[in-house]
């Protein structure tokens, strides 16, 4: 599904160069529930953010269903995103002024899907992830934990191959992590979804079915 | 589109009083350029009227180096065969009427002033010329009647009334001095001010005589049955006249030439200030635009990570400002359109400061509007562009980060 192959990533200052990559290879099959983790600074996010092709490596390359990311014009990895991968931010990132049902129908709406079947599938999402009946409440009337699951909603109506979650849980309290995490990894079983998380939380590394170790940009 | 003008327009609502006033900024450009604009066009028109009605009717036959002195009013440089002139125009079946102008220097008691002085046939001048509808107080000009018309500012500047004699002292057609002995028979209230400032009439025949004019006059004045075609006309009128090649055909617009250049320096003034105005309000677009697009970049990041194109995120911004454009636009074209109404209807009196100036137009004390649909269209339509192509460059600066950067953003 994904490969990940001698990548290496550097941020340049203006006086310093900070290697955040270090030659990582790695591969993620389908259907796999994965976490990233590593202390602060180990590179997790930047390597999250080039599997979701949000960044290009230095060197190496990044291969998605077979196909590399490399040379693909700003067009083409936007379609790639929008076509295969889900994001579930930290600070879950919703539009403020959309509604529950809005923020999610807007996933959809960028693959062309209206209509009925617009409606049908952000109904649906949104029932999956336990806000039935909140449809109508912009993110400011929602709890953390509500709004990360709009945020899971708006990820999943797509039906993605690939869920990046980059520290889903940080932001919440450890009750509603939880709740987050399960419904994720119900979610995983249901759809076959594949899931790659970042994070530094004992509870999300407990659940992953798989644990790639990040220490200053390579794998332990 | 559906989506993203919905977004556009949630947007809008998210920093109501940002986008208020931002909105009412350009509401005050659009309105002021729409009063501007309906009351320059109303002044240029009445101008034109007064000029035509009052002053220079469509176009006059003169001689040739009477026009090229025309500040001086020249009696040597006259129309010798008028009656010659008239009969060659009359196959094209326009109305005209024998004027004779010299400047002459005016006596009232103790004071005197210069003033022009024009000589008309009472019996012919209204079929090119208003002037006997304008008069306020006693008669018009009766021929072969040493009487006169004046302005009523002349006679309140003079301290005139109907029934006072006045003298005139002019040099003749051949340079010998004359005075004339006037009775004022009536004050004129005339739209145009020129004629109300400094202009007496008094009946041609008498001038003819006193002045040794033996028949010739300063001018032939036309008045063209749609004037609003003079091109045409004019050159009829050259051809008719080709037995005359000391003579040359003028129309209101060479005529007034210093009203039109008057006019056009004021536009030009205008469009300066209202330039002025519209970059105050799209500063105000722009900074709304700005600190908008500045709030909003993790969100932006957001939407280009689930795969937004960069098109469609900046028509999403586009569409925002044209909305806020929308708003404003609107707003000032209710603005603009009141106070214009205000201004068609009743208009501005404005004889306190013209009275004793000239301004240029030929306005006599209210100055009104017209109405000018293409400017209040135009003036939406730019405020809607301009504020869309204001958001252009902080749109772009935006989608120039990278989508980690965006999404890093603070």
């Amino acid at each position: 599904m994904i490969r990940v192959d001698k990548v290496t990533k550097e941020y340049r200052t203006d006086h310093t160069a900070v290697r955040a990559l270090r030659g990582v290879s790695l591969e993620i099959r389908a259907g796999e529930f994965m976490a990233i983790a590593g202390p602060s600074g180990s590179g997790k996010t930047t390597l999250l953010n080039l599997i979701g092709c949000l960044d290009v490596p230095s060197t190496g390359e990044i291969y998605i269903a077979g196909e590399a990311v490399s040379g693909k014009s700003r067009i083409e990895l936007a379609t790639l995103r929008r076509q295969k991968l889900g994001f579930v931010f930290q600070t879950f990132n919703l539009i403020p002024v959309l509604s529950a049902y809005e923020n999610v129908s807007f996933a959809l709406s960028l693959l062309g899907v209206d209509g009925r079947e617009l409606r049908e599938r952000t109904l649906r999402a949104l029932k999956e992830v336990g806000l039935a009946g909140l449809e109508k409440r912009k993110p400011g009337e929602l709890s953390g934990g509500q709004q990360q699951r709009v945020a899971i909603a708006r990820a999943l109506v797509k039906e993605p191959q690939i869920l990046l979650a980059d520290e889903p849980t940080a932001n919440l309290d450890s009750d509603t992590g939880r709740e987050i995490l399960d419904l994720m990894a119900a979610l995983n079983q249901t759809h076959g979804t594949t899931f790659v998380f970042s994070t530094h939380d004992p509870m999300v590394m407990e659940l992953a079915h798989r644990l790639v170790m990040l220490h200053d940009g390579a794998i332990r | 589109m559906k989506f993203l003008l919905s977004l556009a327009w949630k947007n809008l609502s998210r920093y109501r009083r940002r986008t208020t006033i931002t909105a009412v900024a350009l509401a005050v450009g659009v309105a002021v350029f729409i009063w501007m604009d309906g009351w320059l066009l109303g002044a240029e028109l009445e101008s034109r009227r007064n000029i035509i009605w009052y002053e220079a009717g469509a176009a006059k036959v003169l001689n040739q180096e009477y026009l090229e002195q025309i500040q001086n009013l020249p009696l040597k440089q006259v129309v010798e065969d008028a009656a010659g002139v008239e009969r060659a125009l009359a196959s094209l079946g326009l109305e005209a009427t024998r004027r004779a102008v010299f400047s002459g220097e005016l006596f009232l008691g103790e004071g005197s002033l210069f003033v022009k002085a024009v000589a008309l046939d009472p019996a012919t001048d209204g079929r090119v010329f208003r002037l006997q509808e304008t008069v306020r107080q006693g008669r018009f000009l009766q021929t072969g009647e040493p009487e006169t018309l004046l302005g009523e500012w002349l006679a309140r500047d003079l301290g005139a009334a109907v029934g006072d004699w006045v003298t005139v002292r002019a040099r003749s057609r051949f340079g010998a001095f004359q005075t004339l002995d006037l009775q004022i028979v009536g004050i004129l209230n005339c739209p145009n001010p020129v004629i109300n400032q400094g202009t007496i009439f008094l009946p041609l025949d008498l001038a003819d005589q006193a002045l040794e004019l033996e028949g010739a006059v300063s001018e032939i004045a036309l008045a063209f049955p749609e004037w609003q075609e003079p091109e045409a006309r004019l050159g009829q009128i050259r051809r008719a006249l080709a037995g005359f090649p000391e003579l040359a055909v003028a129309d209101w617009q060479e005529l007034a030439r210093d009203f039109l250049a008057i006019a056009e320096g004021k536009r030009a003034g205008t469009g300066m200030l209202l330039l002025l105005i519209f970059i105050i309000a799209a500063v105000g677009i722009s900074n709304t635009m700005l600190m908008a697009v500045y709030e909003r970049v993790r969100e932006i990041g957001m939407m280009r990570a689930l795969g937004m194109r960069d098109l469609s995120i900046r028509l999403a911004f586009l569409l925002e400002a044209g909305g806020i454009g929308l708003i404003g636009s609107a707003l000032g074209l209710v603005l603009g359109a009141a106070l214009n109404w205000y201004m068609v209807r009743w208009g501005l009196d404005l004889s306190a400061f013209i009275g004793d100036m000239q301004v240029g137009y030929r306005v006599h004390s209210v100055f009104r509007s017209a109405w000018h649909p293409q400017a209040l269209v135009g003036a939406v339509v730019f405020g809607v562009l301009a504020s869309m192509l204001i958001s252009f460059i902080p749109s772009s600066r935006a989608l120039r980060k990278r989508i980690t950067d965006c999404l890093r953003h603070v």
